[in-house]
């Protein structure tokens, strides 16, 4: 640590730090994130790592440790790492080993975890974040590495027998983890939010993991303390890391609680990083708050040590080539190309991209077919996201194709249907799974022609003659009340049209 | 490194693998300890040139690496044949939480 500590709980030292506002604290955050990836077979024997099945129905010599059962590495594991690596750009090990995590818990079953200790498959890399700065300059949060190793199983500790003892499920022991690393280089609860964010949406993009948070597919520790400047000097509060986060908001609410515990626990007692070692504690999203975890005191002490039941991988610059060479583009670049190349505006490409390739596909061919970007966003933005997040529904189960939607773009562009209509004849197409020219006929939309729109504007003004009176003197609002008869008299009207003829025949 | 193993590290040691040692069986562990790391330590002497890497194993091949294929698994009953307790489901394990923790 660099910075120089004071230690004394004199009570100058006391009155000095009640005058220090929070707001002059920085908050220092690194986050290690573990990431299951999207394997069929477990890291080191061929057991399924598919989630929910019935207990201990998933498991083998290898994975629970039975004396003489070897482990082998497997390849879309290590696979997987490395896109994950390169998406992330991280620096690739050339040669990467096992080592053994010592430690005693019920769902560990051979006594120690198979991880990397110091020669992760992953070195440094980094990953940049748009944050709600004024400056509108992205962030650079650096990597410190990602390392692969094996999940534990599930504890149950069952009330219904009195805690008389508590039941271990092993299926999910040996399921591959790839745990991403950063430097402290997170200052807010919202930064970390949308680090994890970003994160997440990479790998979905690339195919490593589905994130599924609920599944515990993507888990979450943060490691926080304050730097608090007093007196020219910096003060640094003991690191505290926090346990189980198991959603975005629960990173972002416990960082914010930990803040203002650290903070108004050093103006009561003063303690610095220099007086306390490193605590854990856990995030209860009940009560809101982080609780202290009781720990064996030397239970950091894991031993690591190379695994001898392995080898050493060495990767081959080809390899890394290879899974380089297919790398699909990532969110931050297509953000970029719906900004400049379609004129999105930053936030309406920020949703597209966030909605996963297949919304950012369906969105370039329709406004590629329209040839009308915004009208494609606004469209795309609303009406189709609210459907699939009405309807739980993916873009590929939408029931509209990308050439039907265009047709109706067009259709709306052109002025044929107006965007009430427009709406109408899309709400048809998605329930009945019909084209636009079929709910349009099914709707009994039809076309008016230029002489019934004249008959109809004349109708309504004679019907109207107080109305006309009104726009004559100057109001010319009055001219939506029109419009709105227009419509009850015949629907297929385009109102747009209707405004441009009434205010012609009555204003000239 | 140490010529005696200090006992607290045996003791230390036993703690952390959950062994209970008695006070002769820790005695004797701390003279087993300090003859292995005596015998170890003679590859200190060994002087070697400064660019020799070093290795995890004692097997020089490397990437012994198998396919993400999925193989049978053991069954249930079997795999849960080697548990000193199960309910035939789970594993049975005493409680991680003791009633008194709550």
């Amino acid at each position: 640590m660099e910075d120089s500590v004071l230690n004394s709980n004199s009570n100058s030292q006391s009155n000095n730090r009640q005058t220090v506002p929070f707001n002059d604290a920085k908050i220092i955050i690194g986050l290690e994130v573990h990431v299951q990836l999207d394997t069929d077979s477990k890291l080191f024997c061929g057991c399924s790592t598919r989630f929910g099945e019935a207990a201990n129905s998933q498991t083998c010599v290898v994975c629970t440790g039975m004396p003489g059962a070897l482990p082998v590495i497997n390849q879309r594991a290590l696979e997987l790492s490395i896109r994950t690596g390169l998406s992330l750009n991280c620096r690739i090990a050339r040669s990467t080993k096992w080592d053994r995590k010592n430690y005693f818990y019920p769902d560990l079953p051979k006594g120690y975890q198979i991880s990397q200790f110091d020669q992760p498959i992953c070195g440094p890399g980094h990953l940049d974040i748009q944050t709600t700065e004024a400056s509108g300059q992205p962030r650079r949060i650096r990597i410190e590495r990602a390392h692969l190793e094996e999940d534990a199983g599930k504890s149950i500790h069952d009330e219904s027998n009195d805690r008389q003892s508590s039941k271990i499920d092993l299926n999910r022991t040996g399921t591959p983890l790839l745990e991403i690393v950063t430097y402290p280089d997170i200052r807010t609860a919202a930064e970390a939010k949308a680090f994890l964010s970003e994160l997440k949406l990479i790998l979905n993009y690339i195919d490593v993991s589905d994130c599924n948070m609920q599944q515990g597919n993507l888990r979450c520790d943060a490691n926080v303390n304050l730097h608090i400047p007093l007196r020219g000097q910096q003060i640094a509060t003991p690191i505290v890391e926090i346990k189980n986060l198991n959603s975005f908001r629960a990173v972002e609410r416990s960082i914010t609680f930990e803040a203002q515990r650290q903070f108004e626990g050093w103006q009561e007692n003063g303690v610095t990083i220099a007086d306390a070692p490193k605590q854990t504690r856990g995030w209860n999203d009940h009560t809101q708050m982080t609780t202290l975890q009781r720990e064996k005191e030397d239970s950091a002490d894991y031993r690591y040590f190379p695994d001898p039941d392995l080898i050493a991988v060495k990767i081959e610059e080809t390899q890394i080539k290879q899974i380089r060479s297919q790398l699909v583009q990532l969110p931050a670049i297509l953000r970029e190309l719906l900004v400049k190349e379609y004129n999105l505006k930053p936030d309406d490409a920020a949703v597209i991209v966030s909605q996963g390739r297949g919304v950012v596909d369906y969105f370039l061919t329709v406004a590629d077919g329209c040839e009308n970007s915004r009208v494609a966003n606004n469209w795309i933005g609303q009406e189709v996201l609210r459907h699939l997040n009405e309807s739980n529904q993916t873009i590929q189960q939408y029931p509209v194709s990308h050439q039907q939607f265009t047709e109706l773009l067009k259709l709306v562009i052109a002025g044929t249907l107006d965007q009430t209509r427009g709406k109408e004849v899309l709400n048809a197409m998605v329930e009945h799974s019909i084209s636009s020219e079929e709910a349009i006929k099914q709707l009994g939309i039809k076309s008016v022609d230029n002489s019934e729109l004249v008959t109809l504007c004349e109708t309504l003004m004679d019907e109207n003659q107080n109305v006309v009176e009104q726009i004559r003197s100057g109001n010319e609002k009055a001219i939506g009340m029109l419009i709105g008869k227009a419509r009850k008299k015949n629907p297929n009207a385009n109102p747009g049209l209707v405004k441009a003829m009434l205010s012609k025949m009555i204003t000239g | 490194m140490p010529d005696t193993p200090e006992q607290p590290i045996v003791n230390q040691v036993a703690r952390l693998a959950r062994i209970h040692l008695d006070e002769q069986q820790l005695k004797s562990s701390g003279e087993k300890l300090e003859q292995i790391l005596g015998f170890v330590s003679q590859l200190e002497q060994i002087e070697l040139p400064k660019d020799v890497i070093p290795f995890f194993g004692a097997i020089e091949s490397v990437n012994a690496i198998r396919d993400d294929q999925l193989q049978t698994s053991v069954p249930r009953e079997k795999i849960l044949d080697n548990a000193p307790e199960s309910d035939g489901e789970f594993y049975l394990v005493p409680p991680v939480f003791k009633p008194t923790d709550s």
